[in-house]
């Protein structure tokens, strides 16, 4: 790259993609690290190292935001950041109202960038800014650059500090040792460097310290302070250049006063919940999620083509002979489990620890909570739970709506909770699992539950035509229906446009499913059930009449075979008793149109969904699992009810991936009857779009 | 062999920002750019291979460019680099404590391109 970039004016504007990534990162740390303030807010010492870490990601949003020209931004990071430089300077204490600038200050910030990233128009920011200049006395306002430059820069850390510090670390048991790096090329080389041993030694314990020295011979080395939690030295994978000492308080790491250091205390990271982000080693890249896109297409082509194989073998199963026949069946074998496991790396690399979406959702609740004077404790579980990139960016504004839902809907005040004999203040749960190839994240909260009653008299008022709602999955088909709303006016909190319907499409176009638990009186809990990855799947391929279909195995509880006979019908809807309770039926070939046909005679079951949302789907044949790479139908015009997508199988036929949400629906709402025929077309045309766009070899 | 190469080390903890600075010096003949997330990361590649110019940011975890700044001044081997520190204002160290330390030219940012530049041009052609 040789453009100049021009003389004057230029404000980065091709930066402002980075520009957005960092900012999030920038915010998730201050996220945390306010949330963490605020348990200090009644001691009398702060953590330094929270301060610090505040204090620079306002300072970086600043820097990077005058880069793009953003000033609304800059101006508020710089309000922020002058704010925080008091407190780091103790001329001033952290107040309440400071800690709540604080607060409202990352929500600003964060809704200005949405803002220039959406287009949308810029927040007013006026009130904040007022907030935040009452913060500062009013030297500090306009002052950027203060005379007494140097009061607020880090001084070097003397020797008593240092042993002060280990001393205080060592009350908690350990042992503290010296870690010596000499920095080579041929280590170097190795990829062993000073970010690499500084990273290794955050993980073998706590660093109290850490600065550049200059030894004989003008040689630069690197010296680290570590506590170890037990006795033993630390073990390095990496040796090259490294030394280990016993750190005794005498020993030449501290005896360099005058000597420039940095001081690393990561004990603030351990009040962060772990995730040490402010360091970034050397050996972490970022990578745009679009490439990992096309890894995974790649990925796909290849499970494809051997799919080929395996279908190709299987033609010439009598003419090859066994012995080479059997060589050509290990190989393909083998490839299939490499294949796998290339698919599993790759998968792994999309994908993210949800604690960082959980920090936002615990900022949202705090801010929540306290605008509308409840109390509510948030309990996490699971923080740790891997999740792929994009599902996690697209389930952000699920779960925020969720949340919202949960504390204005569900929270009582803590005077109604008092009079209900609970404890005033509420309890909401976040959790994260993965249970197989799924990933469950639940939303719970001790609040007054969904009252059943209200929302079916709501939903006659508005000329729905509910169903009992005895039953959780129908209550959830009312909450979720377009514009339905218990509340006459939606409120600011909850009412942003997103609805539950907005919800539950968002987890249900991800392959995933919602589902509610509610107890009047005791609080309500929302369960998504999510897919690990999104671009294969392992399915059960299926076949009616002839025509196959795909079913995603992660939907399918059961399989069962079944005589015609056990099947009963009642009004034109056909059941069977399985474990003791009646499970309704759905005919694959009567739903997708083949109504004029003989019933199939010899049925398979596949169970899909839980308790009173379960469904059998009725099938002639099962084929066998495959691993499939699923291409979504994207023309809305041959979008078809029950079905989500579509996949080739190795012999080049397309077949539709069953949407089994979608269909358990349309089994609650019972109008198969007149639907049926309806859909007919729509099947053909979507296997027909995928024939010739989506499924290009 | 032609020209050698003139290196310049670009210090930010930011990499957009790091981006930022190594477009606009793009226009450098014969430059050479390597990057360094932090303080220590710098002294290890200023101490490993030669290089003609820093362009370093001074809020950075760890270690503080101003500490960097005073290090690199007190080894005779990089007492002569020029270093250009390139930095966002904030009361946390000012010009005057920068260029006591040694630093020899404080610019802020946002900056100018084309100052940048002519400033990288003026340290890198007068060695």
């Amino acid at each position: 790259m040789t453009n100049d970039p021009g003389e004057s004016g230029l404000h980065f504007e091709q930066f402002l993609d980075d520009f957005y990534v960092e900012c999030d990162e920038h915010l998730s740390v201050a996220r945390r690290a306010v949330l963490a303030l605020e348990a200090s807010l009644q001691q009398e010492v702060i953590d330094r190292g929270l301060l610090d870490e505040l204090f620079r990601s306002f300072h970086s949003i600043k820097g990077l935001s005058a880069m793009v020209g953003l000033q609304v931004a800059e101006q508020l990071a710089h309000g922020l950041e002058s704010y925080l430089g008091l407190l780091r300077k103790a001329q001033t204490k952290l107040t309440s109202e400071g800690l709540e600038a604080l607060v409202a200050g990352v929500i600003a910030i964060e809704q200005v960038v949405a803002a220039k990233r959406d287009g949308a128009p810029k927040p007013d920011v006026t009130e904040l800014t007022k907030r935040l200049e009452a913060l500062l006395p009013s030297t500090a306002v306009n002052e950027a650059v203060p005379k007494s430059s140097a009061q607020g820069a880090p001084s070097g850390s003397t020797s008593t500090d240092v042993a002060a510090k280990v001393a205080m670390k060592l009350v908690d048991g350990g042992r503290a040792w010296s870690v010596h790096f000499a920095p080579s090329p041929a280590g170097s080389e190795l990829g062993i460097n000073v970010n690499s041993v500084r990273a290794e030694l955050l993980q073998l314990g706590t660093l109290v310290h850490s600065e550049p020295r200059i030894e004989a011979g003008g040689r630069v080395a690197f010296l680290f302070l570590l506590i170890t939690p037990g006795q033993d030295p630390p073990q390095f994978t990496m040796k090259e250049g490294l030394t280990v000492t016993p750190y005794e308080p005498a020993s030449p790491v501290v005896e360099s006063d005058a000597a420039p250091s940095a001081t690393t205390d990561s004990e603030s990271g351990a009040a962060r919940g772990g995730g040490s982000t402010h360091l970034v080693p050397a050996n972490l890249v970022r990578v745009d999620l679009g490439r990992l896109d096309e890894l995974m297409r790649m990925v796909g082509e290849l499970v494809l083509s051997r799919a080929r194989l395996q279908d190709a073998l299987q033609r010439l199963h009598d003419i090859i002979p066994s012995a080479e026949r059997r060589t050509l069946e290990e190989v393909n074998l083998v490839i299939e489990r490499q294949l796998r496991d290339l698919r599993e790396g790759v998968m792994r690399i999309r994908m993210v620890p949800v604690h960082e979406v959980f920090a936002r959702m615990q900022f949202v609740i705090r801010d929540l909570v306290r605008e509308q004077g409840k109390r509510a404790a948030l309990h996490l579980s699971g923080e740790e739970t891997q999740i792929d990139k994009f599902i996690v960016e697209r389930m952000m504004d699920p779960l925020l709506h969720l949340i919202r839902n949960a504390v204005s809907h569900g929270l009582e005040s803590p005077e109604e909770r008092i009079a209900a004999g609970k404890s005033p203040e509420a309890r909401i749960d976040l959790r994260a699992a993965t249970i197989g190839d799924t990933i469950v994240v639940e939303v719970e909260d001790d609040g007054r539950g969904i009252d059943a009653a209200k929302v079916l008299a709501r939903a006659e008022a508005m000329g729905m035509a509910p169903r009992s709602t005895n039953d959780p999955a129908a209550l959830l088909d009312i909450l979720c229906a377009p514009g339905f709303s218990t509340r006459e006016e939606a409120d600011r909190s909850s009412g942003r446009g997103v609805g539950m319907d907005v919800v539950r499409r968002a987890v249900e176009e991800l392959g995933g499913a919602l589902i509610v638990h509610t107890k009047l009186g005791f609080g309500t809990r929302f369960v998504i059930h999510l897919p690990l990855t999104l671009a294969i799947t392992d399915a059960l391929i299926v076949s009616v009449h002839g025509e196959r279909y795909a079913v995603p195995q992660v939907a399918v509880r059961e399989v069962i075979q079944i005589e015609s006979t056990s099947i009963t019908t009642i009004e034109n809807n056909e059941l069977l008793t399985h474990h003791g309770r009646a499970l309704p039926l759905l005919r694959l070939d009567r739903f997708f149109g083949a109504r004029n046909r003989q019933a199939i005679a010899a049925h398979h079951v596949l169970v899909v969904g839980d308790g009173s949302d379960a469904l059998g789907l009725v099938v002639e044949r099962i084929l066998g699992l495959r691993e499939v790479v699923v291409r979504p139908l994207t023309d809305r015009l041959v979008q078809v009810p029950g079905i989500s997508g579509a996949t080739e199988l190795g012999d080049g036929q397309v077949v539709l991936i069953l949407d089994v949400a979608d269909l358990k629906r349309n089994s609650r709402n019972r109008k198969l009857a007149s639907t049926g025929e309806r859909y007919a077309g729509g099947r053909h045309d979507a296997a027909n779009q995928v024939k010739q766009t989506g499924a290009k070899p | 062999m032609g020209v050698e190469s003139r290196r310049v080390l670009v210090v930010d903890d930011s990499a957009t920002m790091r981006r930022m600075v190594k477009l606009t010096l793009s226009g450098l003949a014969n430059a050479e750019f390597v990057d360094a997330g932090n303080g220590l990361e710098a002294i290890e590649q200023l101490s490993l291979t030669k290089f003609d110019l820093v362009i370093l940011d001074l809020n950075m975890p760890d270690m503080h460019g101003l500490e960097v700044v005073k290090f690199l001044r007190k080894h005779a081997a990089f007492k002569k680099i020029p270093i250009i520190v390139l930095t966002t204002r904030s009361d946390d160290a000012g010009r005057e404590s920068v260029l006591a330390a040694g630093a020899s030219l404080y610019m802020n940012k946002p900056f100018e391109p084309a100052k940048l530049m002519e400033h990288a041009r003026h340290f890198l052609d007068v060695q």
